[in-house]
């Protein structure tokens, strides 16, 4: 357990006073190559395996001419109590493989394993990246998280993007705990306006049971000096067994002080597939010691479910 | 009034491009897509991009005044940027190191107080009064 606790700050250490965006990674001298990854360590009251190092990330990213390159080596579930006892516990893979040519200032074309361009979370899905560690129902429950396939991307203008995504073979990586599909068509639209700025996604799958899904969601987001809301809305059509009619959530950070937030984030879904309605509730606490650490603390209520557990998190971005 | 127009221009941001670069003057909007790492290239051509440390006063006036973005919501993006592949610009310690990556290096491009411009071979592409 101490040998662990030693690794992590050993690991942490080095990384934890840089400030500088510019200083994210390991940039190999003379060429456009970058190493860097990033970590999250998790305290979660209602696990089994309470002390658990959820991800260690090599992300490697390289650019020449128009192409950029991107890969993330994903390390996952490496238990701290010891509990992790087997190989088989501990999950290696390759979370995203991307090859992106930008044909010109508007327009860019992605190709590989990359994140589906859906929703505000999904851009952003890591804890170090955002003010909570758990993470809505939406994410996870109403859309692949990744794909692997084709993206097309078109800026009209300065304020307005929008995207076309196409899938139509079997994921080139195992997706655990995410929704498998063999076919995948989607549009997403991106717009700001100053502090706002608004997404409407949505898109068709088919997953590995042969089932056909359609979604649909709206999210906005504002960020203020003080005050960030963020709120998104999706639907989900299927039969009527599986079918999601509603998540949606709320949530409001407050940056009280400098590096510090507090978040309250209200949750309300639908899901026929496991019959409940319910909503959750969540009240936390962020600390931001330097740009690329973070502390979080938070409290998670749900009215139907028997989930209610406090979860603490480390991350490092590095 | 000629000392009056000399101390506002004293207090002007400049940002520049080496002496031959691509374009005579660019919109704010270029400006933005530029230092944002959403418009890498000129002419078939990538740009290399300056910027300051963060507490630099000339920073914080570009951000505030061509960027118009928060300091906190600047770091933000470039976290999620990063995770996307993205790169930062590349911060120089100095105005000198700034003229010489940019005598250098073409096409590059930074931004200045005008007051250190005199002799210097460089594009003045932009330009906005700063509070410094």
């Amino acid at each position: 357990m101490y040998k662990n606790i030693y690794y992590i700050l050993l690991i942490s250490s080095g990384t934890l006073f840089a400030n500088e965006e510019s200083s994210y990674g390991w940039n190999l001298p003379d060429t456009s190559i970058n190493v860097g990854g990033y970590l999250d360590m998790t305290y979660d009251t209602k696990r089994e395996e309470s002390f658990l190092f959820n991800d260690i990330a090599v992300l490697f990213s390289a650019n020449k001419n128009r192409f950029d390159l991107l890969a993330e080596i994903e390390l996952s579930h490496i238990s701290l109590d010891g509990k992790s006892n087997s190989s088989s516990d501990i999950d290696l893979h390759l979370e995203r493989l991307q090859l992106n040519y930008t044909l010109n200032d508007k327009q860019s074309i992605e190709i590989g394993r990359f994140n589906s361009d859906i929703g505000y979370w999904n851009q952003a899905p890591i804890p170090i990246l955002q003010e909570t560690t758990s993470r809505p129902h939406i994410v996870g429950n109403f859309f692949p998280k990744l794909i692997t396939g084709i993206l097309f991307r078109q800026s009209i203008n300065e304020h307005n993007t929008f995207s076309i995504t196409f899938q139509d073979n079997m994921d080139i990586a195992h997706q655990e705990r995410f929704i498998q599909v063999n076919r995948h068509k989607t549009f997403s639209y991106f717009g700001t306006y100053g502090d706002f700025s608004w997404r409407f996604s949505a898109g068709k799958y088919r997953d590995s049971r042969n089932k056909n899904v359609i979604y649909r969601g709206i999210g906005s987001e504002y960020e203020g000096e003080k005050l960030s809301f963020q709120v998104e809305l999706f639907r989900q059509n299927s039969d009527k067994k599986h079918e999601k009619p509603y998540s949606g959530y709320l949530q409001s950070t407050w940056h009280f002080k400098d590096k510090q937030d507090a978040v309250i984030r209200f949750e309300k879904y639908k899901d026929n597939e496991i019959e409940i309605e319910e909503q959750i509730y969540l009240f936390g606490y962020t600390y931001r010691p330097t740009n690329n650490t973070v502390l979080k603390a938070e409290y998670i209520y749900h009215t139907k479910l028997p989930l209610n557990h406090y979860l603490y998190s480390f991350s490092v971005l590095f | 009034m000629i000392f009056m127009t000399l101390t506002i221009y004293s207090r002007d941001l400049l940002v520049i491009g080496n002496q031959d670069f691509p374009e005579n003057n660019l919109t704010i909007q270029e400006i933005r897509a530029i230092f944002l790492d959403k418009k890498r290239f000129i002419q078939e051509e990538k740009i290399l991009v300056m910027n300051y440390a963060f507490q630099d006063p000339l920073r914080q006036c570009f951000e505030k005044n061509i960027l118009e973005k928060r300091e906190r919501t600047l770091e933000r993006y470039w976290r999620r940027a990063y995770y996307f592949g993205k790169r930062p610009p590349k911060i120089v310690s100095s105005v000198e190191m700034l003229f010489s990556y940019l005598q250098r290096v073409h096409p590059s491009i930074g931004y200045c107080d005008s007051n250190v411009i005199e002799n210097r071979k460089v594009r003045i592409l932009y330009r906005i009064g700063c509070d410094f």
